[in-house]
């Protein structure tokens, strides 16, 4: 318990600081400057993994119930965008289809160590 | 109403998220196909319409979870330095995927939604629809869309990968850990990636290193966009 209230601790004091680098001027929001922040950290090992390893778990682990607020907030949305919503709709889940199928496939390519020369040029 | 009043209370909204949320973990692990992200929405949603309560009202309280958003995003730098090493030999090619499909988002959504003859400032907000949240918000904003739409239009993505995603990957062959990862990471950012975290670590792991670079890849592609908007 007191494990994961100090990792947390570390967690959001890094947020923290990615926040105060974002209001002064980085143009990337600070969560994701603190998460570049933590991975330099855990890299250089001026923090260790077993501090943050068990609240980073925690926090992931139930990341879909921080989601739910925004989520619900589409119930209102849905008034606000009536009218052009047909279309929103048809080009997310066009563009949606096209980004996870030219990835996927891209990447089975690129990333899969089964992928030899041999494979490629049978596909 | 009294009932709505008490509702309206920041913790009695947070009290009736985290029930949600369990009570949609639970139908997670009988119907796996349920997700978590969908189910968790429907319980709020009926409660909120039933007793009248506005979702300004409900947000007072949703707002605190959604701060710890940030110091999730931060959190997932864990699994990123974990899987580094899986990852040292492929990192220019996995970034080289994510590029390709970022690329892809952009061009699509924006072309679709052109093509049907959207407005101008829907277009514009549909350009960063597939990153996180907080990026997509400040695209939106510095290319001239509407940040509120951009918002639901993020959400809409992250809903559908976390659902279907992995299902269609499956259809058309895609069976690498990685791979799917990249996918998703790509396609629904952190609502993507959250549904992978019980899953696989190294999904996660590739998802978070995805959503990352895909979230900067657009932010940068946006800003010579606007160079050329302007």
């Amino acid at each position: 318990m007191i494990e994961v209230t100090a990792g947390t601790a570390v967690i959001v004091a890094i947020f923290l600081l990615g926040e105060l680098l974002h209001r002064v001027g980085i143009p990337v929001p600070g969560g994701v400057l603190g998460l570049l922040l933590l991975f330099v950290s855990l890299q250089t090992g001026l923090v260790k993994l077993k501090w943050v390893e068990r609240a980073a778990g925690f926090l992931l682990r139930h990341m879909v119930l921080l989601f739910i607020p925004l989520t619900v907030g589409l119930m209102d949305m849905a008034t606000l965008l009536s009218r052009q919503a047909w279309i929103i709709c048809t080009s997310i889940v066009l563009s949606f289809l096209a980004v996870l199928l030219v990835t996927g496939l891209l990447g089975d390519r690129l990333l899969s160590p089964a992928c030899d020369s041999i494979e490629a040029d049978k596909a | 109403m009294i009932l709505s009043r008490v509702l309206a209370h920041p913790s009695i909204a947070v009290a009736l998220t985290v029930i949600s949320y369990a009570f949609a973990q639970r139908v997670h692990r009988w119907f796996p196909w349920a997700a978590p992200i969908v189910i968790g929405c429907l319980p709020i949603v009926t409660v909120l319409r039933v007793l009248h309560v506005s979702y300004t009202d409900y947000n007072r309280g949703g707002s605190y979870l959604t701060w710890w958003l940030g110091p999730a995003t931060v959190a997932l730098a864990v699994p990123m330095y974990r899987n580094g090493l899986t990852l040292r030999g492929v990192r220019l090619r996995l970034a080289v995927t994510v590029m390709g499909g970022s690329l892809t988002g952009i061009l699509t959504a924006a072309g679709v939604a052109k093509l049907l003859g959207a407005p101008l400032p829907i277009v514009l907000s549909s350009v960063p629809k597939s990153v996180t949240t907080p990026i997509a918000i400040e695209v939106s904003r510095q290319l001239g869309g509407i940040p509120q739409i951009t918002i639901a239009m993020v959400i809409l993505s992250g809903v559908l990968g976390a659902t279907i995603g992995k299902l269609l990957l499956m259809l058309v062959g895609v069976k690498d850990d990685r791979a799917i990862g990249a996918a998703i990471g790509t396609s629904s950012h952190g609502i993507g990636t959250a549904s992978l975290i019980r899953d696989s670590e190294i999904q996660s792991a590739v998802s978070s290193w995805a959503m990352a670079s895909a979230g900067v890849f657009t932010a940068v592609i946006s800003a010579f966009l606007r160079l050329f908007l302007h």
